[in-house]
């Protein structure tokens, strides 16, 4: 019989994990991938970047980052990130306010969300790819209808357009959920107080937005430093960013060490956001107050003209978008675009016979990844959120890092770490799909997360009290709840897998071959028609996937199920 | 500052509901709140109280009719020209500012220069027992003292109009009979009219001048509290307004509006009756538990009844009864002196006879 406990005499801290050895199995097991598949190729690159002759240094930062071209980069970089920040946030806003405060019918609102689903799911540089065709040399905008003979499509101002169109969804989605949530009742108070509706706007609904706004800038921020295939099509020669900088000297000039220092210099904006969002943003979301909301309210936050105005000014925005998409698929269905205009079905035919093993071997990938990554995503959320044991918390920020980071940064670590021994995969599947679990399947924990933490402990102690035990109530009330986790964490690695680029660039083989790679190629040899062709592909099956997994999800109609919208905000 | 009046004229609203399709939330109301005064609303949730509240904040516009702040026609003026302070049900503080700018908000708006502000709401801040929160936020509060923010910030524009939208229905039992009282003289102190839902009908009875009991989007009637209390013009109103036992009586013989009624076999002479009560036909007769007298002295020519249920309540004992075979509810008060009756046994009832009212 086990001694009677004592909360008195918990002071050991490992008498938890030792008294479940089930717990302590599973927890030695995440800990043991964590730092195999996370902390390890990240200590690689500090290492590189700060070892020289067996002793730290900082020799090699300076070095490399004295050199002109490297540093201007990082410079670029910033920048570019700032501006996409900014101007994506902007466009995001004007979407979500629209969406949200301006009275707009159901249908609408349908109509702006399904207007961002596109440059949601696509591989993020489809943006870049149309962008040639629309204002390249022979695009169809600037040569053909404006007759500009030399319009100049690289540089920041077209890398920048591209970025923000292809992430202002996510922060549509931010911002859409925080202006949703605030009280129509507050804007109501201030308007009884005799404000106007610009006043309102200015004083209560922008001050609610505010850390809304703050994040999804961080969001962008992020995810414009962490791009790669944009700038490597769009930025040309006159702007270097530090991702491409980084590709350039590790496939180009194979030097692995200005790889790793050229990432190590990514990751400290990156790191700094990590930081600003965990520990500063989060806190600063203001609570709504106590009480059941009151009546619900017509919202009168716009004037009928300013709500026309708005509408115009996102319908425009949507027509652009759109206006891509047809462009890109147009390019697949043509001889040459730019020369010859006759439709053809050749570029389909070369993506499936030539390019069959790229869709072949993604596929493979995405499947293995997305079974692992499920798994990992739900049982690192269960332990976390419902499990008390030595450096939980510790595990749940080192889960996240991958997620966080830039994924060149991931990718030149994983071939730091993994192309010598004591683990070589590089050349494998597994090291792919180890990139894609460990880094995807953060979305899985959190959703977990954030379900579980949904749940009050009543639920579970009421299955207790009606007389199930340990295991019924595990079987019968927990599993069902963690479900949907389990398949948004499955979607969110699968559609990943079919799309990611910037980590994967630096660890693809001739052995197993991504569609998003050959895409690149393509680009880089000319064989435009045959890229759009395949982007074509990868969007049709990703969408075909979102939709079997949004049917899934509306089979759980529970509170707290997560929408569809977490797969793709994710 | 004079104190103005409120009009309805007629209005009505109607919505779509999800599920039930058209719903008619207001149905032709009429109204005049006089000046200083302060109106409450009463009936049960879905009545249409907080909706004719929201649209004389001017929340919600009416599909007919017309509403009058002070004779002005207000209809189509939107909410933020009208001059009044409402009071949510869940407050509606502003998250993200202190307590101090929560308060300042309105007079920020009217362009009030900085000192003249200070001391406004330094002013209502004393006024409501919050000196010294002006820099908290409105999360750092109990839900007491949002409260009396949300009504601070309301006064403190000295608007025309005083709006309550179930305002005290987040707050424990205790602090919802000490703040409905500070409310009540706050009120009457700064003399403005003022409308106030709820659909708690002792806090109606305790904070109005008159009462404005609704159903169904309708006025049912209006009155003081003694006056729906005593006079309820239909068996809603005496239902909602306190307890009353429903009795079936049969009507001996009418004379204008005096008439002799049996109950239970026994005779009863009623005035006041209303017209339409015929000799000969079965009536149903409505009394107060507190008219219901029992005593031990059973005997012949007595109505007699069995305790079932006896619910010690302090001041006043509740007693559930079985007269002739149908329930019987009467309150009997000051327990020490008039002694108690145990389930079981047997009392006699006596109706008091001025209290046994026919209703339409």
């Amino acid at each position: 019989m086990p001694p009677p406990s004592s909360p008195h005499r918990n002071g050991w801290p490992l008498r938890g994990v030792f008294r479940d050895p089930a717990l302590f199995l599973s927890v030695a097991v995440i800990w043991a991938l964590l730092a195999l598949f996370i902390v390890y190729p990240l200590s690689k690159i500090l290492v590189m970047t700060f070892e020289r002759g067996g002793h730290f240094s900082l020799a090699n930062v300076v070095e490399i980052l004295s050199a002109k071209n490297q540093l201007r980069a990082f410079w670029n970089s910033l920048l570019l990130g700032t501006l996409v920040g900014l101007s994506g946030t902007a466009l995001g806003f004007l979407f979500a306010f629209t969406a949200v405060r301006s009275n707009l019918s159901k249908g609408w609102v349908r109509f702006l969300d399904a207007s961002i689903i596109l440059p949601l799911i696509s591989p993020p540089f489809t943006t870049a790819i149309a962008m040639i065709f629309s204002f390249g040399p022979r695009g169809l905008l600037t040569y053909h209808l404006l007759g500009i003979k030399n319009f100049n499509v690289y540089g920041l101002h077209s890398t920048l357009f591209a970025e923000t169109i292809t992430y202002f969804p996510i922060a549509y989605l931010t911002l859409k959920a925080i202006l949703a949530g605030i009280d129509p009742n507050v804007e109501d108070m201030a308007f009884s107080l005799g404000s106007s509706r610009w006043r309102v706007f200015r004083t209560v609904t922008l001050p609610l937005t505010v850390p809304g706004l703050a994040n999804s800038f961080l969001l962008l921020f992020a995810a414009s430093l962490a791009d790669f295939a944009t700038p490597l099509i769009l930025a040309g020669n006159s702007f270097p960013v530090l991702p491409t900088e980084a590709y350039l000297q590790i496939t180009g000039l194979f030097d692995l060490k200005s790889g790793s220092v050229l990432s190590f210099a990514l990751l400290v904006p990156a790191f700094i956001v990590f930081v600003l969002q965990r520990y500063w943003v989060s806190r600063r979301y203001y609570v709504t107050i106590t009480g059941k909301t009151g009546a619900q309210t017509q919202i009168k936050s716009v004037s009928p003209w300013a709500r026309w105005l708005l509408l115009t000014a996102c319908l425009a925005i949507a027509t652009f978008v759109l206006y891509f998409y047809v462009l890109l698929f147009y390019a697949s269905v043509v001889m040459a675009f730019g020369a010859n205009y006759q439709l053809t079905l050749k570029h389909y035919r070369v993506v499936f016979t030539e390019g069959f093993k790229a869709i072949h071997d993604t596929l493979i990938i995405a499947c293995f990844g997305m079974l692992a990554g499920g798994l990992y995503g739900v049982v690192v959320g269960y332990l976390v959120a419902k499990k008390d044991f030595i450096s939980r918390q510790v595990l749940e920020v080192v889960s996240m890092i991958n997620y966080s980071l830039p994924g060149t940064i991931v990718g030149i670590a994983y071939l730091v770490a993994f192309n010598d021994r004591p683990i070589m995969i590089t050349g494998t599947a597994l090291i792919l799909i180890a990139c894609y679990v460990f880094r995807y399947g953060a979305t899985g924990i959190r959703t977990t997360v954030a379900i579980l933490q949904q749940i009050d402990p009543t639920i579970e102690e009421a299955s207790y009290s009606l007389g199930a035990g340990t295991g019924t109530t595990f079987r019968r009330i927990t599993i069902p709840l963690v479900l949907p986790a389990l398949f948004t964490g499955l979607g969110v690695v699968f559609i990943r897998s079919m799309t990611a680029i910037s980590a994967t660039i630096f660890i693809v083989s001739i052995n197993w071959v991504l569609i998003t790679v050959r895409i690149l190629e393509k680009m880089t040899e000319m064989e435009i028609g045959v890229a759009a062709a395949f982007s074509i592909f990868v969007i049709v099956v990703v969408f075909i996937v979102i939709v079997a997994i949004s049917l899934v999800l509306r089979l759980f109609r529970q509170p707290g199920a997560p929408d569809v919208s977490n797969i793709l905000g994710g | 500052m004079k104190a103005v009046s409120i009009r309805l004229d007629n209005i009505s609203k109607t919505f779509l509901h999800r599920v039930k399709g058209r719903v008619v939330a207001v149905n032709r109301v009429n109204l005049t709140v006089e000046p200083g005064e302060l109106l409450t609303f009463l009936g049960p949730s879905g009545c249409g109280k907080t909706t004719t509240l929201r649209m004389v904040a001017g929340f919600e516009n009416p599909d007919e009719g017309r509403i009058f702040i002070d004779e002005t026609d207000v209809t189509h003026l939107m909410v933020n020209r009208r001059n009044l302070g409402f009071v949510f049900q869940n407050y509606a503080l502003f998250p993200h500012l202190s307590i101090y700018e929560n308060i300042a908000y309105g007079l920020r708006v009217k362009g009030i220069p900085g000192a003249a502000m200070e001391q406004a709401v330094g002013g209502v801040l004393k006024l409501v027992g919050l000196e010294g929160y002006e820099h908290q936020f409105p999360n750092q509060l109990s839900g007491g003292e949002q409260q009396r923010v949300a009504l601070a910030r309301a006064i403190v524009i000295e608007p025309q109009v005083l709006l309550f939208d179930e305002p005290l229905s987040n707050l424990d039992a205790k602090l919802r009979v000490h703040t409905r009282s500070e409310i009540r003289h706050l009120q009457k102190n700064l003399h403005i009219t003022s409308i106030y839902v709820t659909h708690d009908q002792e806090e109606a009875m305790a904070i109005s001048d008159r009462i404005v009991v609704m159903n169904k989007g309708e006025i049912i009637q209006v009155g003081t509290a003694e006056a729906l209390y005593f006079h309820p013009n239909c068996e809603f109103v005496a239902k909602f307004i306190g307890k009353i036992n429903a009795m079936s009586a049969e009507v001996l013989g009418t004379e204008n509006d005096k008439a002799t009624v049996q109950i239970f076999g026994k005779n009863f002479r009623l005035s006041g009756v209303p017209d339409g009560v015929v000799a000969g036909e079965k009536q149903k007769v409505f009394v107060r538990p507190e008219l219901v007298k029992l005593s031990n002295q059973t005997g012949p020519g007595r109505l007699t009844a069995v305790v079932t249920e006896r619910t010690f309540l302090g001041e006043k004992i509740e007693y559930a009864l079985k007269i002739h075979g149908h329930d019987l509810n009467a309150t009997a008060y000051d327990p020490l002196q008039r002694g108690t009756f145990a389930p079981g046994q047997e009392v006699a009832v006596e109706f008091v006879e001025t209290g046994i009212q026919i209703l339409k």
